[in-house]
Protein backbone atom coordinates (compact mmCIF):
# COMPACT_ATOMS: atom_id res chain seq x y z
CA UNK A 1 0.00 0.00 0.00
CA UNK A 2 1.48 3.54 -1.02
CA UNK A 3 1.81 5.79 1.95
CA UNK A 4 0.76 9.01 0.50
CA UNK A 5 -2.88 9.00 1.51
CA UNK A 6 -5.05 11.69 0.83
CA UNK A 7 -6.29 13.36 3.98
CA UNK A 8 -8.56 15.31 4.04
CA UNK A 9 -9.90 18.51 6.94
CA UNK A 10 -12.82 20.46 6.51
CA UNK A 11 -11.42 23.66 5.87
CA UNK A 12 -9.52 22.80 3.06
CA UNK A 13 -12.58 20.93 1.84
CA UNK A 14 -14.81 24.05 2.36
CA UNK A 15 -12.10 25.89 0.28
CA UNK A 16 -12.15 23.41 -2.46
CA UNK A 17 -15.79 23.77 -2.28
CA UNK A 18 -15.76 27.37 -2.41
CA UNK A 19 -13.50 27.40 -5.85
CA UNK A 20 -15.63 24.89 -7.44
CA UNK A 21 -19.10 27.08 -6.46
CA UNK A 22 -17.47 30.00 -7.90
CA UNK A 23 -16.13 28.23 -11.07
CA UNK A 24 -19.84 26.92 -11.55
CA UNK A 25 -21.17 30.14 -10.85
CA UNK A 26 -19.05 32.22 -13.51
CA UNK A 27 -18.80 29.41 -15.86
CA UNK A 28 -22.52 28.46 -15.87
CA UNK A 29 -21.90 25.27 -15.47
CA UNK A 30 -24.07 22.10 -13.85
CA UNK A 31 -21.63 20.25 -11.42
CA UNK A 32 -18.06 20.23 -10.34
CA UNK A 33 -16.64 16.76 -9.28
CA UNK A 34 -13.27 16.71 -7.93
CA UNK A 35 -11.72 13.10 -8.19
CA UNK A 36 -8.62 11.40 -7.17
CA UNK A 37 -6.68 9.91 -10.05
CA UNK A 38 -6.98 6.60 -8.18
CA UNK A 39 -10.73 6.44 -8.21
CA UNK A 40 -12.10 8.22 -4.76
CA UNK A 41 -14.13 10.82 -5.16
CA UNK A 42 -12.72 14.20 -3.42
CA UNK A 43 -15.41 16.53 -3.32
CA UNK A 44 -18.33 17.81 -5.96
CA UNK A 45 -20.29 21.09 -6.07
CA UNK A 46 -24.05 21.79 -8.17
CA UNK A 47 -26.78 19.95 -9.20
CA UNK A 48 -24.86 16.17 -8.25
CA UNK A 49 -28.04 14.54 -6.79
CA UNK A 50 -29.19 12.58 -9.19
CA UNK A 51 -25.84 11.52 -10.33
CA UNK A 52 -23.98 8.16 -9.21
CA UNK A 53 -20.58 10.27 -8.52
CA UNK A 54 -19.39 7.72 -6.73
CA UNK A 55 -19.11 5.82 -9.78
CA UNK A 56 -18.55 8.37 -12.01
CA UNK A 57 -15.62 9.42 -9.44
CA UNK A 58 -14.44 5.55 -10.60
CA UNK A 59 -15.18 6.09 -14.30
CA UNK A 60 -13.83 9.22 -14.70
CA UNK A 61 -10.52 8.57 -13.47
CA UNK A 62 -10.36 5.26 -15.80
CA UNK A 63 -11.09 7.14 -18.30
CA UNK A 64 -8.05 9.83 -17.51
CA UNK A 65 -5.75 6.75 -17.06
CA UNK A 66 -6.61 5.07 -20.21
CA UNK A 67 -5.81 8.31 -21.83
CA UNK A 68 -2.35 8.68 -20.38
CA UNK A 69 -1.58 5.70 -21.64
CA UNK A 70 -2.77 6.91 -25.36
CA UNK A 71 -0.67 10.18 -24.76
CA UNK A 72 2.18 8.12 -24.09
CA UNK A 73 2.27 5.91 -27.33
CA UNK A 74 2.08 9.18 -29.02
CA UNK A 75 4.99 10.47 -27.67
CA UNK A 76 2.97 12.77 -24.89
CA UNK A 77 3.22 12.43 -21.03
CA UNK A 78 -0.39 13.17 -20.92
CA UNK A 79 -3.04 14.73 -22.32
CA UNK A 80 -3.95 17.81 -19.90
CA UNK A 81 -7.48 18.19 -20.78
CA UNK A 82 -9.84 15.82 -21.99
CA UNK A 83 -13.76 16.55 -23.50
CA UNK A 84 -16.57 14.48 -24.49
CA UNK A 85 -19.55 15.96 -26.01
CA UNK A 86 -23.05 14.67 -26.11
CA UNK A 87 -26.12 15.79 -27.02
CA UNK A 88 -26.82 17.86 -23.95
CA UNK A 89 -24.33 17.63 -21.50
CA UNK A 90 -20.80 17.71 -21.64
CA UNK A 91 -18.03 16.88 -19.64
CA UNK A 92 -14.73 18.77 -19.36
CA UNK A 93 -11.94 17.16 -17.73
CA UNK A 94 -8.35 19.08 -16.43
CA UNK A 95 -5.49 17.73 -14.64
CA UNK A 96 -5.38 19.59 -11.10
CA UNK A 97 -1.70 19.25 -9.95
CA UNK A 98 -0.18 16.07 -9.69
CA UNK A 99 -3.33 13.78 -8.36
CA UNK A 100 -6.34 14.94 -9.24
CA UNK A 101 -8.80 15.59 -11.81
CA UNK A 102 -11.47 18.42 -12.09
CA UNK A 103 -14.29 17.14 -14.06
CA UNK A 104 -17.01 19.83 -15.44
CA UNK A 105 -20.79 18.86 -16.45
CA UNK A 106 -22.19 21.16 -18.63
CA UNK A 107 -25.26 21.93 -20.86
CA UNK A 108 -25.50 23.87 -23.51
CA UNK A 109 -26.49 27.56 -21.84
CA UNK A 110 -23.00 28.00 -21.73
CA UNK A 111 -19.53 27.37 -24.04
CA UNK A 112 -17.07 25.12 -23.51
CA UNK A 113 -14.68 27.78 -24.14
CA UNK A 114 -16.31 29.59 -20.86
CA UNK A 115 -16.24 26.22 -19.39
CA UNK A 116 -12.56 26.13 -20.20
CA UNK A 117 -11.29 29.00 -18.91
CA UNK A 118 -13.16 28.83 -15.56
CA UNK A 119 -11.48 25.44 -15.37
CA UNK A 120 -8.15 26.58 -15.97
CA UNK A 121 -8.31 29.40 -13.17
CA UNK A 122 -9.69 26.72 -10.81
CA UNK A 123 -7.54 24.27 -11.52
CA UNK A 124 -4.43 26.65 -10.67
CA UNK A 125 -5.79 27.50 -7.51
CA UNK A 126 -6.75 23.84 -6.55
CA UNK A 127 -3.00 22.80 -7.33
CA UNK A 128 -1.87 25.23 -5.17
CA UNK A 129 -4.17 23.89 -2.31
CA UNK A 130 -2.61 20.08 -3.29
CA UNK A 131 1.04 21.55 -3.20
CA UNK A 132 -0.31 22.76 0.28
CA UNK A 133 -1.38 19.69 1.15
CA UNK A 134 1.63 17.73 0.88
CA UNK A 135 3.45 19.58 2.81
CA UNK A 136 1.40 20.15 6.04
CA UNK A 137 1.87 17.97 8.79
CA UNK A 138 -1.04 15.45 9.73
CA UNK A 139 -3.42 16.01 13.14
CA UNK A 140 -3.35 14.09 15.84
CA UNK A 141 -6.34 12.21 15.64
CA UNK A 142 -7.27 8.94 16.00
CA UNK A 143 -9.08 8.29 12.98
CA UNK A 144 -8.14 4.27 12.13
CA UNK A 145 -6.58 3.55 14.70
CA UNK A 146 -8.84 0.41 15.91
CA UNK A 147 -11.08 0.36 12.57
CA UNK A 148 -10.54 -3.02 11.78
CA UNK A 149 -11.53 -4.18 15.17
CA UNK A 150 -14.82 -2.03 15.32
CA UNK A 151 -15.65 -3.05 11.78
CA UNK A 152 -15.19 -6.80 12.94
CA UNK A 153 -18.98 -7.35 13.63
CA UNK A 154 -20.53 -5.70 11.15
CA UNK A 155 -18.38 -6.78 8.42
CA UNK A 156 -19.82 -10.09 10.23
CA UNK A 157 -23.25 -8.85 10.31
CA UNK A 158 -23.32 -7.82 6.51
CA UNK A 159 -21.36 -10.26 4.49
CA UNK A 160 -23.33 -13.69 5.64
CA UNK A 161 -24.36 -16.40 3.23
CA UNK B 1 -4.05 4.89 -1.11
CA UNK B 2 -6.73 5.45 1.53
CA UNK B 3 -8.36 8.38 1.33
CA UNK B 4 -9.88 10.04 4.44
CA UNK B 5 -12.35 12.89 4.31
CA UNK B 6 -12.73 15.01 7.36
CA UNK B 7 -15.98 17.11 5.65
CA UNK B 8 -17.89 14.04 4.74
CA UNK B 9 -16.81 11.88 7.85
CA UNK B 10 -15.52 9.00 5.06
CA UNK B 11 -12.83 6.85 4.63
CA UNK B 12 -12.38 5.22 1.32
CA UNK B 13 -9.83 2.28 0.38
CA UNK B 14 -9.66 0.34 -2.77
CA UNK B 15 -9.43 -3.49 -3.40
CA UNK B 16 -8.68 -5.49 -6.41
CA UNK B 17 -9.30 -8.55 -7.78
CA UNK B 18 -6.61 -10.00 -9.62
CA UNK B 19 -6.19 -13.36 -11.25
CA UNK B 20 -5.70 -14.96 -14.55
CA UNK B 21 -8.38 -15.13 -17.24
CA UNK B 22 -11.87 -16.83 -16.50
CA UNK B 23 -10.55 -17.86 -13.08
CA UNK B 24 -14.14 -16.30 -11.00
CA UNK B 25 -12.99 -12.23 -10.53
CA UNK B 26 -16.16 -11.30 -11.51
CA UNK B 27 -18.12 -13.53 -10.35
CA UNK B 28 -16.69 -12.96 -7.27
CA UNK B 29 -17.99 -9.19 -7.48
CA UNK B 30 -21.76 -10.27 -8.95
CA UNK B 31 -22.26 -12.81 -5.79
CA UNK B 32 -21.13 -10.07 -3.71
CA UNK B 33 -23.25 -7.84 -5.35
CA UNK B 34 -26.35 -10.00 -5.42
CA UNK B 35 -25.86 -10.86 -1.43
CA UNK B 36 -25.37 -7.95 0.39
CA UNK B 37 -28.18 -5.69 1.79
CA UNK B 38 -29.30 -2.98 -0.66
CA UNK B 39 -28.42 0.29 1.51
CA UNK B 40 -25.11 -1.61 1.82
CA UNK B 41 -24.33 -1.47 -2.54
CA UNK B 42 -23.81 0.81 -4.88
CA UNK B 43 -24.32 -0.24 -8.92
CA UNK B 44 -21.92 -3.01 -10.05
CA UNK B 45 -20.61 -1.19 -13.49
CA UNK B 46 -18.58 -4.03 -15.87
CA UNK B 47 -16.82 -2.55 -18.43
CA UNK B 48 -16.98 -5.86 -20.83
CA UNK B 49 -16.70 -7.13 -23.87
CA UNK B 50 -19.93 -8.23 -25.75
CA UNK B 51 -18.91 -11.97 -24.98
CA UNK B 52 -19.32 -10.66 -21.18
CA UNK B 53 -15.62 -10.59 -20.98
CA UNK B 54 -14.12 -8.09 -18.74
CA UNK B 55 -12.48 -4.98 -20.96
CA UNK B 56 -11.15 -2.76 -18.27
CA UNK B 57 -12.72 -2.97 -15.03
CA UNK B 58 -15.72 -4.16 -13.08
CA UNK B 59 -16.56 -1.83 -9.79
CA UNK B 60 -18.50 -2.43 -6.83
CA UNK B 61 -18.67 0.31 -4.38
CA UNK B 62 -19.44 -0.78 -0.67
CA UNK B 63 -20.47 0.82 2.70
CA UNK B 64 -20.26 -0.76 5.57
CA UNK B 65 -21.47 2.55 7.62
CA UNK B 66 -20.21 4.21 10.09
CA UNK B 67 -17.51 2.71 12.18
CA UNK B 68 -15.70 4.92 14.73
CA UNK B 69 -17.68 7.82 13.57
CA UNK B 70 -16.33 7.74 9.88
CA UNK B 71 -18.56 5.88 6.67
CA UNK B 72 -16.26 3.21 5.65
CA UNK B 73 -16.17 3.28 2.04
CA UNK B 74 -14.86 0.16 0.04
CA UNK B 75 -14.49 0.04 -4.25
CA UNK B 76 -14.12 -3.33 -5.51
CA UNK B 77 -12.01 -3.50 -9.03
CA UNK B 78 -11.59 -6.45 -10.74
CA UNK B 79 -8.86 -6.66 -13.89
CA UNK B 80 -9.19 -7.85 -17.36
CA UNK B 81 -7.63 -11.51 -17.12
CA UNK B 82 -5.98 -11.90 -20.40
CA UNK B 83 -2.25 -11.39 -20.95
CA UNK B 84 -2.79 -8.99 -23.84
CA UNK B 85 -4.57 -6.66 -21.35
CA UNK B 86 -1.97 -5.91 -19.31
CA UNK B 87 -1.77 -2.56 -19.75
CA UNK B 88 -5.28 -1.53 -18.78
CA UNK B 89 -4.75 -4.40 -15.60
CA UNK B 90 -1.69 -2.26 -14.66
CA UNK B 91 -3.88 0.56 -14.51
CA UNK B 92 -6.34 -0.50 -12.63
CA UNK B 93 -3.38 -1.51 -10.01
CA UNK B 94 -2.74 2.08 -9.19
CA UNK B 95 -3.10 3.57 -5.50
CA UNK B 96 -5.09 0.28 -4.56
CA UNK B 97 -4.83 -0.61 -0.93
CA UNK B 98 -5.55 -4.25 -0.78
CA UNK B 99 -5.74 -7.39 -3.54
CA UNK B 100 -7.36 -10.59 -3.42
CA UNK B 101 -5.80 -12.98 -5.96
CA UNK B 102 -8.23 -15.13 -7.23
CA UNK B 103 -7.07 -18.71 -8.54
CA UNK B 104 -8.61 -20.99 -10.76
CA UNK B 105 -7.97 -24.58 -8.83
CA UNK B 106 -8.55 -26.62 -12.38
CA UNK B 107 -5.26 -28.41 -12.83
CA UNK B 108 -4.65 -27.34 -16.06
CA UNK B 109 -4.86 -23.94 -15.15
CA UNK B 110 -1.89 -24.04 -12.60
CA UNK B 111 0.33 -22.10 -15.34
CA UNK B 112 -1.82 -19.81 -15.86
CA UNK B 113 -2.30 -18.87 -12.28
CA UNK B 114 1.81 -18.48 -11.92
CA UNK B 115 2.05 -16.67 -14.27
CA UNK B 116 -0.51 -14.22 -13.11
CA UNK B 117 0.54 -14.16 -9.98
CA UNK B 118 4.39 -13.42 -11.13
CA UNK B 119 2.57 -10.50 -13.32
CA UNK B 120 0.62 -9.26 -10.18
CA UNK B 121 4.37 -8.77 -8.69
CA UNK B 122 5.80 -6.94 -11.86
CA UNK B 123 2.78 -4.48 -12.44
CA UNK B 124 3.21 -3.25 -8.63
CA UNK B 125 6.89 -3.03 -8.81
CA UNK B 126 6.37 -1.00 -11.43
CA UNK B 127 4.15 1.35 -9.30
CA UNK B 128 6.63 0.66 -6.08
CA UNK B 129 5.00 -1.24 -4.12
CA UNK B 130 6.00 -4.67 -2.67
CA UNK B 131 3.33 -7.54 -2.61
CA UNK B 132 5.11 -8.68 0.97
CA UNK B 133 3.67 -5.18 2.18
CA UNK B 134 0.46 -5.19 0.77
CA UNK B 135 -2.26 -6.53 2.17
CA UNK B 136 -3.05 -9.97 0.55
CA UNK B 137 -5.38 -13.13 0.55
CA UNK B 138 -5.58 -15.62 -1.69
CA UNK B 139 -8.72 -17.70 -3.25
CA UNK B 140 -8.75 -20.91 -4.44
CA UNK B 141 -12.05 -20.61 -6.93
CA UNK B 142 -14.16 -23.40 -8.64
CA UNK B 143 -13.21 -25.84 -5.68
CA UNK B 144 -16.87 -26.91 -6.62
CA UNK B 145 -15.72 -28.68 -9.55
CA UNK B 146 -14.66 -32.26 -9.84
CA UNK B 147 -11.03 -32.84 -10.61
CA UNK B 148 -9.70 -29.59 -8.95
CA UNK B 149 -6.83 -29.34 -7.24
CA UNK B 150 -6.56 -29.78 -3.62
CA UNK B 151 -6.20 -26.91 -1.18
CA UNK B 152 -2.60 -28.35 -0.16
CA UNK B 153 -1.82 -28.90 -3.68
CA UNK B 154 -2.93 -24.92 -4.22
CA UNK B 155 -1.17 -23.91 -1.39
CA UNK B 156 2.30 -25.26 -2.09
CA UNK B 157 2.42 -24.05 -5.51
CA UNK B 158 0.83 -20.47 -4.96
CA UNK B 159 1.02 -19.77 -1.14
CA UNK B 160 4.72 -18.44 -1.15
CA UNK B 161 4.12 -15.73 0.82
CA UNK B 162 1.87 -17.30 3.38
CA UNK B 163 -0.64 -15.37 2.83
CA UNK B 164 -3.85 -15.70 4.28
CA UNK B 165 -6.36 -18.38 2.00
CA UNK B 166 -9.75 -19.50 1.21
CA UNK B 167 -11.12 -22.45 -0.78
CA UNK B 168 -14.22 -20.80 -2.54
CA UNK B 169 -16.67 -21.20 -5.21
CA UNK B 170 -17.98 -17.65 -6.74
CA UNK B 171 -20.59 -19.71 -8.45
CA UNK B 172 -21.88 -21.57 -5.28
CA UNK B 173 -21.32 -18.73 -2.81
CA UNK B 174 -18.90 -20.61 -0.18
CA UNK B 175 -15.90 -18.67 0.32
CA UNK B 176 -16.36 -15.17 -1.48
CA UNK B 177 -17.22 -13.77 1.76
CA UNK B 178 -14.72 -14.84 3.82
CA UNK B 179 -12.28 -13.98 1.25
CA UNK B 180 -14.07 -10.56 1.44
CA UNK B 181 -14.15 -9.94 5.21
CA UNK B 182 -10.82 -11.08 5.25
CA UNK B 183 -9.25 -8.38 2.89
CA UNK B 184 -11.19 -5.64 4.67
CA UNK B 185 -10.29 -6.62 7.74
CA UNK B 186 -6.44 -6.61 6.56
CA UNK B 187 -7.05 -3.24 4.84
CA UNK B 188 -8.47 -1.30 7.68
CA UNK B 189 -5.87 -2.80 9.53
CA UNK B 190 -2.91 -1.16 7.22
CA UNK B 191 -4.97 1.76 7.48
CA UNK B 192 -4.41 2.84 10.55
CA UNK B 193 -0.50 3.27 9.37
CA UNK B 194 -1.71 5.53 7.21
CA UNK B 195 -4.40 7.85 8.34
CA UNK B 196 -3.12 7.57 12.36
CA UNK B 197 -0.14 6.07 12.19
CA UNK B 198 1.63 9.22 12.61
CA UNK B 199 0.38 9.86 15.80
CA UNK B 200 0.13 6.46 17.34
CA UNK B 201 2.63 3.94 18.00
CA UNK B 202 2.55 0.85 14.86
CA UNK B 203 1.06 -1.93 16.83
CA UNK B 204 2.31 -5.07 16.90
CA UNK B 205 2.13 -7.03 13.29
CA UNK B 206 -0.93 -8.68 13.70
CA UNK B 207 -1.78 -12.58 12.91
CA UNK B 208 -3.28 -12.89 9.41
CA UNK B 209 -6.87 -13.15 10.01
CA UNK B 210 -6.31 -17.12 9.38
CA UNK B 211 -3.78 -18.88 10.30
CA UNK B 212 -1.60 -19.67 7.34
CA UNK B 213 -0.17 -23.01 6.66
CA UNK B 214 -1.37 -25.97 4.23
CA UNK B 215 -3.84 -27.92 6.44
CA UNK B 216 -5.70 -24.63 7.62
CA UNK B 217 -9.05 -25.27 6.18
CA UNK B 218 -10.67 -21.60 6.91
CA UNK B 219 -13.30 -22.59 5.07
CA UNK B 220 -14.04 -26.32 4.86
CA UNK B 221 -14.39 -27.35 1.34
CA UNK B 222 -18.00 -28.98 1.34
CA UNK B 223 -18.73 -32.18 -0.61
CA UNK B 224 -21.00 -31.15 -3.44
CA UNK B 225 -22.27 -32.76 -6.37
CA UNK B 226 -20.75 -32.85 -9.82
CA UNK B 227 -22.39 -29.63 -11.17
CA UNK B 228 -21.36 -27.87 -15.04
CA UNK B 229 -19.50 -24.49 -13.98
CA UNK B 230 -21.80 -21.67 -15.30
CA UNK B 231 -21.25 -18.47 -14.97
CA UNK B 232 -24.93 -17.03 -13.39
CA UNK B 233 -26.52 -14.15 -16.06
CA UNK B 234 -25.00 -10.80 -14.78
CA UNK B 235 -27.69 -9.14 -12.77
CA UNK B 236 -28.77 -5.80 -14.19
CA UNK B 237 -29.70 -2.79 -11.36
CA UNK B 238 -32.75 -1.21 -12.53
CA UNK B 239 -32.25 3.06 -13.28
CA UNK B 240 -32.29 5.17 -10.14
CA UNK B 241 -35.39 7.60 -10.23
CA UNK B 242 -33.47 10.55 -10.69
CA UNK B 243 -34.55 13.31 -7.97
CA UNK B 244 -33.19 16.72 -8.73
CA UNK B 245 -32.14 18.95 -6.00
CA UNK B 246 -29.02 20.98 -5.78
CA UNK B 247 -26.73 19.40 -3.24
CA UNK B 248 -23.21 20.54 -2.00
CA UNK B 249 -20.96 17.46 -0.81
CA UNK B 250 -21.43 18.93 3.01
CA UNK B 251 -25.21 18.50 2.60
CA UNK B 252 -25.70 22.40 2.14
CA UNK B 253 -28.04 24.24 -0.10
CA UNK B 254 -26.09 25.61 -3.35
CA UNK B 255 -25.04 29.37 -2.20
CA UNK B 256 -26.90 32.18 -3.55
CA UNK B 257 -25.69 32.95 -7.21
CA UNK B 258 -26.27 36.66 -6.51
CA UNK B 259 -23.91 37.11 -3.89
CA UNK B 260 -20.49 38.94 -3.74
CA UNK B 261 -17.71 36.96 -5.29
CA UNK B 262 -15.61 38.07 -1.93
CA UNK B 263 -18.39 36.02 -0.15
CA UNK B 264 -17.90 32.89 -2.54
CA UNK B 265 -13.95 32.51 -0.87
CA UNK B 266 -14.29 32.74 2.84
CA UNK B 267 -10.95 33.93 4.48
CA UNK B 268 -8.92 31.53 6.11
CA UNK B 269 -10.11 30.24 9.08
CA UNK B 270 -8.91 28.99 12.50
CA UNK B 271 -7.96 25.40 12.17
CA UNK B 272 -10.33 23.13 13.73
CA UNK B 273 -9.72 21.13 16.71
CA UNK B 274 -12.05 18.00 15.16
CA UNK B 275 -12.89 15.51 18.16
CA UNK B 276 -13.31 12.44 17.48
CA UNK B 277 -16.93 12.28 16.33
CA UNK B 278 -19.72 12.96 18.71
CA UNK B 279 -21.86 14.51 16.30
CA UNK B 280 -24.71 12.57 14.38
CA UNK B 281 -23.56 9.60 12.58
CA UNK B 282 -23.38 10.11 8.97
CA UNK B 283 -24.30 7.31 6.92
CA UNK B 284 -24.86 8.09 2.98
CA UNK B 285 -26.37 5.78 0.90
CA UNK B 286 -25.67 5.31 -2.78
CA UNK B 287 -28.14 7.08 -5.25
CA UNK B 288 -30.36 4.55 -6.71
CA UNK B 289 -30.65 2.73 -2.99
CA UNK B 290 -32.33 5.39 -0.97
CA UNK B 291 -35.62 4.06 1.10
CA UNK B 292 -37.46 7.04 -0.81
CA UNK B 293 -36.89 6.03 -4.14
CA UNK B 294 -37.83 2.35 -3.15
CA UNK B 295 -40.62 3.52 -1.94
CA UNK B 296 -41.59 5.59 -4.79
CA UNK B 297 -40.78 2.55 -7.01
CA UNK B 298 -42.80 0.63 -4.91
CA UNK B 299 -45.98 2.94 -5.27
CA UNK B 300 -45.32 3.03 -8.98
CA UNK B 301 -45.34 -0.07 -9.32
CA UNK B 302 -48.62 -0.35 -7.16
CA UNK B 303 -50.49 2.02 -9.07
CA UNK B 304 -49.95 -0.08 -12.52
CA UNK B 305 -48.66 3.11 -14.17
CA UNK B 306 -45.38 0.76 -14.85
CA UNK B 307 -43.56 4.08 -15.31
CA UNK B 308 -41.19 5.94 -13.06
CA UNK B 309 -42.78 9.63 -12.79
CA UNK B 310 -39.69 12.18 -12.51
CA UNK B 311 -40.03 13.86 -9.35
CA UNK B 312 -37.95 17.00 -10.27
CA UNK B 313 -37.42 18.76 -13.40
CA UNK B 314 -34.44 18.69 -15.80
CA UNK B 315 -34.92 15.18 -17.18
CA UNK B 316 -33.78 14.42 -20.47
CA UNK B 317 -33.90 11.14 -22.21
CA UNK B 318 -29.70 10.96 -22.06
CA UNK B 319 -30.47 9.91 -18.06
CA UNK B 320 -32.58 6.98 -19.14
CA UNK B 321 -30.66 4.94 -21.41
CA UNK B 322 -33.03 3.31 -23.50
CA UNK B 323 -36.59 4.17 -22.39
CA UNK B 324 -38.38 6.12 -25.27
CA UNK B 325 -38.91 9.51 -25.72
CA UNK B 326 -42.39 9.48 -25.55
CA UNK B 327 -42.30 7.59 -22.25
CA UNK B 328 -40.74 10.40 -20.45
CA UNK B 329 -42.79 13.00 -18.64
CA UNK B 330 -40.29 15.74 -19.93
CA UNK B 331 -41.27 19.03 -17.52
CA UNK B 332 -40.89 21.97 -19.56
CA UNK B 333 -39.07 23.63 -16.25
CA UNK B 334 -35.27 23.59 -16.07
CA UNK B 335 -33.37 23.52 -13.50
CA UNK B 336 -32.36 26.17 -11.67
CA UNK B 337 -29.88 28.16 -13.87
CA UNK B 338 -26.97 30.42 -11.95
CA UNK B 339 -27.87 33.73 -14.23
CA UNK B 340 -26.01 36.20 -13.28
CA UNK B 341 -25.98 39.56 -14.67
CA UNK B 342 -24.95 39.34 -18.65
CA UNK B 343 -23.82 42.70 -19.59
CA UNK B 344 -21.80 42.87 -16.26
CA UNK B 345 -20.55 39.34 -16.77
CA UNK B 346 -19.20 40.14 -20.39
CA UNK B 347 -17.67 43.18 -19.06
CA UNK B 348 -15.22 41.10 -16.31
CA UNK B 349 -14.67 38.23 -19.07
CA UNK B 350 -13.72 41.19 -21.58
CA UNK B 351 -11.44 42.37 -18.54
CA UNK B 352 -10.17 39.54 -18.09
CA UNK B 353 -8.94 38.41 -21.84
CA UNK B 354 -7.90 41.57 -22.95
CA UNK B 355 -7.07 43.54 -19.76
CA UNK B 356 -9.74 45.93 -21.13
CA UNK B 357 -11.08 48.60 -17.93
Amino acid sequence: MSDDSLILYEEEIERIDSLLTKLLKGAEAKCALLVDKDGHLITRQGFTHSLDTTALAALLAGSFASTKEIARLVGEMEFSVLFHQGKKDHIHMSIVGERSILAVIFDDRTTIGMVRLYAKETADELAKIFAHLAGRPLREQKVTADFAASAGDKLDDIFKD
Amino acid sequence: MVSINYATREVSCKVVYYGPGLSGKTTNLQYVHHKVPPETKGKLISLATDADRTLYFDFLPINIGAINGFAAKFQLYTVPGQVYYNATRKLVLRGTDGIVFVADSQPDKMDENIESLNNLKENLAEYGYKLEEMPFVIQYNKQDLPGVLSQEEMHKALNTGQWPEFCASATAGFGVFDTLKCILKLVLDKARSSGAGKVQARPEAQPPQTAPGPATPTKQRTPQPERIYAPPPRPRQPEAAPVFEPVGTSGQPMPSVHRDEAEAVPSARPPLSLPPMERQQVYRPFPGNTTEDEERMNNMSQQGTGKVKMPGPMISPGHLGNTRKSDIPVSPQMAPSLKVDAAKKKRSLFKRLFGLR
